[in-house]
């Protein structure tokens, strides 16, 4: 506005009387409101040229695209986001357990079994191991250590476990051990990062992400996605480690806790019942789908669906996430301990979530990372410790899963982001306080068991000393591709479209490991 | 750049064969009044196809200088390309002679059975002799000859390390490329002179050292790798060949030795073992039948829907369906519903449901079905009778029902079933035997089973006192 018919306002406002001042007061509101949706966006949209153009120059013009971009296409339906979809192939599992031991745990005392390093104990680490190479905390010259831990062999697959794990000894038949696992990440959140989402940095979808993005959830009434997190800390990558990335956000991660309130703010606040939260949530979708027949925005009925949704998680939420009405006898065999956050109640959840069809659990457990630089980080104290917070806990999940019939179409994944160093940790060149190791990325062994994995297979070798993979050698990316594999998909053709290319989980490479499957 | 100039080659040949048969084809024509009007423009034709020939031929030499291709066809087909450039240039030249015009006939219908003859080794020599006839082949005869399947090896120790364990891993992955249609990089694996001799970067393996064989470190660098073995768009070599194939040239690459007399660490015993029960076949899965079906009626299916009923085809692309009642509710009327999709229902999933025996009688209809969750509901002994009649039945699951060892006799004729889930049911202590022979072939699982507390789980490890 410029000067002059500023004046002419004021003049004009000076000779109204008052009740002509609030119709004047009202209609300019009403002109801001609507000028609100006259943003350049909307004119775009609207206009008979605008998007409607351009949505044809996507349809007509992906030249590139090829068949598999199709595909994506058709996988997401904003009005039923989780609706229940195919697999490219009938797929063996139906839903995936994924125990993430954050930290990084000792392949050296748990299942990689090396003598020969034990007669290396105390000695200086050879040159030829250390040139060329970087690691998080290991300057100078460090010391080999040998396991800390006694070796057997057990089952009739006669696959090696250390003492470290008495309970997980017994069921080793049941197991698929990749003894050769690398990455290329030596700190904790870039290589939790590309465990779970293919890329070291932040911004891709995660494994769970990308299964109910495929897959969605036969339960309607449950989140398709669970987190679950013990250990007293997150893992170090946070909340992304099991964010949806650019997938649409319905698709990431719920993350549940096993004390109190399973989801925050999931009960109705005093005074309000379930009627009304009915009505009002009704009221609140009506105005969605005024607001869905105007602009034609599917992320809309993606709100809508989610309001719906979590009305009906108020009551099968708080249902499924309480373990109290489990018998005693699973309880003692899970090892429970009641009204705590620990792993034990978080894998007993799991248990019961995949029993009522939800797709992916993940869990993550804090405190793997045997450094050495205090107690609780020693491979010979803080590490024991760990390892009884989740053997008994995980040989009961594969037990029960089994006698329940379940372990045939649950896949289990155990692991660490990367493994450790056959050296004693010198933090900054000096001895550390107590007996640890440093992160290491060429060699740790993870496990699979159910879910169409063979039973008893030891997959890839590491050298001597356990320092590096020599055979049956896996990346992430392999895993990924093997888990997917699993649950029905070819993780070369399983893509979604962003920033005009096709994006996979495992981005540019991996293969399935066909060793380790049925 | 020589090479690229070799490299135009398969594109330049086109022109001659085009243009020369252009020119044939008019000479021919023409010689009817009605297409005499033709007659001018054949000498102008007939000039390009002969440039176009010469460059080709010349082409045609530089690629075949490159040790790519088998000596014998290259110099079939470079001779018979040199006669095409010829007798085009004689016709040329006859065609301004009128007293030679009478050959101009003959010599045409002798250019165009060049031109097929000389084009169509030029082809076999690009993708292989069968190339053209394959199509026809795996019509008559379904097993695709292209790709040779290795068969299971009847007693591995017996067999010979070259001829029954290496040989058909070669077979199976090199020969395409380095057989006797083509030899790329001058390498020839088909028998054991040519496997010594090596390829133009000299010998590929060096008997007893299998790490600075060259066979061996191509196929061992990465897939991305340009020099990797086999491309990386072929099929590639699986951890146990290439097992394989170090430990018979760390052995001394013997060409005559039997398995048996060859020192064989623990991890070739297995390796070998992976021979005999053919794990390298393709894996089919059994718990999708492999017959096609027909769609099941859409309408039924959305019936089924709209009661809350998860009903899926188990894949893209395929009709058999799954269903699932986890947030269903379960009465007679609804299991009766799946009775139009009783052809296409293979997984069926009931379980912690209100199912009672007289709904089993119905899902026995069902034949297709090869996974039936059925645990934690009413059924009892009466209604395993009616379960009888699948038998297609892999996987069975009766945790926490009602039933005893005689309603399990009853099934004691499913052939495939696999896996019975028996947790948590009426069976007595003293049955399990029992059922165990009654099912030998089948995994049985009792459930029940215990994680003792061991003594040490509950104790926790402190750090030892700082000494002061």
């Amino acid at each position: 506005m410029n000067c002059e018919e500023i004046i002419a306002q004021g003049l004009k406002l000076a000779i109204m009387t008052r009740d002509e001042l609030h119709n004047q007061r009202l209609l300019q509101e009403a002109n801001e409101k609507a000028a609100h949706f006259l943003t350049r966006r909307h004119f775009l949209k609207e206009s008979a040229m605008g998007f409607g153009a351009l949505a044809l120059g996507s349809l007509i013009g992906g030249c590139h695209l090829g068949a598999s971009n199709s595909y994506a296409q058709t996988l997401f339906d904003p009005a039923h986001p989780l609706a229940p979809k195919l697999p490219m192939f009938p797929g063996k599992a139906k839903s995936v357990i994924y125990l993430h031991m954050a930290g990084a745990p000792s392949q050296l005392e748990l299942f990689d079994y090396k003598p020969d390093l034990m007669k290396l104990d105390g000695q200086l680490c050879p040159q030829s191991l250390l040139e060329g190479k970087r690691f998080a905390f290991i300057r100078g010259v460090p010391k080999m250590l040998g396991p800390q831990a006694t070796f057997k062999q057990h089952g009739q697959s006669g696959a090696w476990v250390s003492d470290r794990m008495p309970h997980l000894s017994t069921i080793v038949d049941e197991l698929s051990f990749l003894k050769a696992c690398t990455t290329d990440q030596f700190n904790h959140a870039p290589a939790q990062f590309l465990v779970h989402t293919g890329s070291p940095r932040l911004g891709r979808p995660s494994l769970g992400s990308w299964v109910t993005y495929g897959l969605g959830t036969e339960n309607q009434n449950l989140p398709g996605f669970v987190v679950l997190t013990s250990g007293g800390k997150f893992p170090d990558a946070g909340k992304s480690v099991w964010g949806s990335g650019f997938l649409p956000s319905v698709y990431q991660g719920v993350q549940c806790r096993s004390e109190g309130d399973p989801v925050l703010f999931i009960k109705d606040p005093d005074g309000m019942d379930r009627d009304l939260r009915k009505a009002s949530i009704d009221a609140i979708n009506q105005v969605n789908q005024e607001e869905y027949k105007e602009f034609k925005d599917p992320e809309i009925l993606s709100r809508i669906s989610q309001y719906e949704m979590a009305y009906k998680m108020q009551i099968s939420v708080p249902d499924v996430m309480n373990i109290n009405d489990e018998p005693q006898y699973i309880h003692d065999m899970y090892g429970t301990q009641p009204n705590k956050a620990c792993f034990a109640n978080n894998i007993l959840l799991a248990r019961k979530l995949v029993e009522k069809g939800v797709r992916f659990v993940q869990l993550f457990d804090w405190g793997w990372d045997s450094h050495g630089s205090d107690a609780n980080l020693a491979i010979d104290i803080g590490f024991i410790n760990k390892c009884r917070q989740v053997d008994k806990s995980i040989t009961a999940l594969i037990l029960d899963l089994k006698q329940r019939g379940l372990l045939e179409d649950t896949l289990v994944v155990w692991g660490g982001e990367f493994g450790r160093t056959p050296m004693q940790e010198n933090r900054e060149g000096k001895q550390n306080p107590f007996k640890g190791r440093d992160h290491h990325t060429e060699a740790f062994t993870i496990w699979m068991a159910g879910g169409g994995i063979k039973k008893g297979v030891s997959y890839g070798e590491t050298d001597e000393i356990g320092y590096s993979a020599i055979s049956g050698k896996v990346t992430p990316f392999d895993i990924q591709a093997t888990i997917l594999n699993q649950l029905g998909f070819d993780h070369e053709k399983f893509t979604y479209q962003f920033q005009g290319r096709p994006f996979r989980l495992t981005d540019v490479s991996g293969s399935v490991i066909n060793d380790i499957v049925a | 750049m020589l090479q690229f100039l070799g490299h135009l080659h398969p594109v330049l040949v086109h022109l001659p064969i085009g243009i020369l048969l252009l020119a044939c084809l008019f000479l021919l024509q023409s010689r009817k009044d009605r297409f005499a009007h033709l007659q001018p423009s054949i000498n102008f034709i007939l000039l390009l196809g002969m440039i176009s020939a010469i460059a080709s031929c010349i082409t045609g030499y530089i690629l075949s200088q490159t040790g790519d291709y088998d000596e014998g066809p290259v110099n079939l087909h470079q001779w018979m390309g040199i006669s095409v450039t010829g007798i085009s240039i004689i016709i040329y030249y006859f065609r301004r002679k009128v007293s030679l015009q009478k050959w101009q006939l003959p010599l045409t219908i002798l250019l165009i059975l060049l031109i097929f003859i000389t084009g169509h080794l030029g082809g076999s020599l690009t993708h292989g002799s069968d190339y053209l006839t394959q199509p026809l082949a795996d019509l008559l005869n379904n097993d695709s000859l292209t790709t040779f399947k290795r068969k299971p090896i009847a007693n591995v120790q017996d067999a010979s390390v070259y001829s029954d364990v290496i040989a058909p891993i070669f077979q199976e992955k090199c020969y395409v490329c380095h057989g006797k249609t083509k030899q790329k990089g001058k390498l020839r694996l088909d028998d054991s002179a040519s496997i010594l001799k090596g390829g133009k970067d000299g010998i590929v393996i060096i008997p007893n050292k299998s790490v600075e064989s060259e066979l061996i470190k191509r196929i061992t660098l990465p897939r991305e790798d340009e020099h990797h073995m086999a491309p990386k768009e072929k099929p590639q070599l699986s951890d146990n060949d290439i097992t394989l194939l170090k430990w018979w040239i760390d052995e001394g690459s013997s060409f005559s030795k039997k398995v048996k007399q060859i020192d064989q660490p623990e991890k070739i015993k297995t390796a070998l073992r992976m021979l005999q029960n053919s794990s390298e076949e393709k894996k089919v899965d059994l718990d999708v039948p492999q017959s096609p079906v027909e769609k099941a009626d859409e309408t039924a299916v959305k019936t089924l829907r709209d009661s809350g009923v998860v009903v899926i085809p188990v894949a893209q692309n395929s009709n058999y369906l799954s269903a699932n009642f986890v947030t269903a509710n379960v009465n007679a009327k609804i299991i009766s519903l799946l009775l139009p999709m009783k052809k296409q229902l293979v997984w069926l999933r009931l379980n912690n449901k209100p199912v009672n025996d007289s709904m089993l009688a119905v899902i026995s209809k069902c034949t297709e079905l090869t996974k039936l969750e059925i645990n934690n509901t009413n059924i009892t002994d009466k209604g395993l009778n009616y379960l009888k009649d699948l038998k297609q039945l892999r996987s069975l699951n009766l945790v926490g029902t009602k039933i005893t060892i005689k309603g399990l006799m009853q099934l004691k004729d499913l052939k495939n079933l696999q896996s019975l889930y028996l947790y948590q049911t009426n069976i007595g202590e003293n049955d399990w035997s029992e059922i165990k022979k009654l099912f030998p072939k089948v995994s049985i699982d009792s459930g029940g089973y215990d994680v003792p507390l061991l003594h040490d789980d509950t104790v926790i490890v402190k750090p030892p006192p700082i000494k002061t």
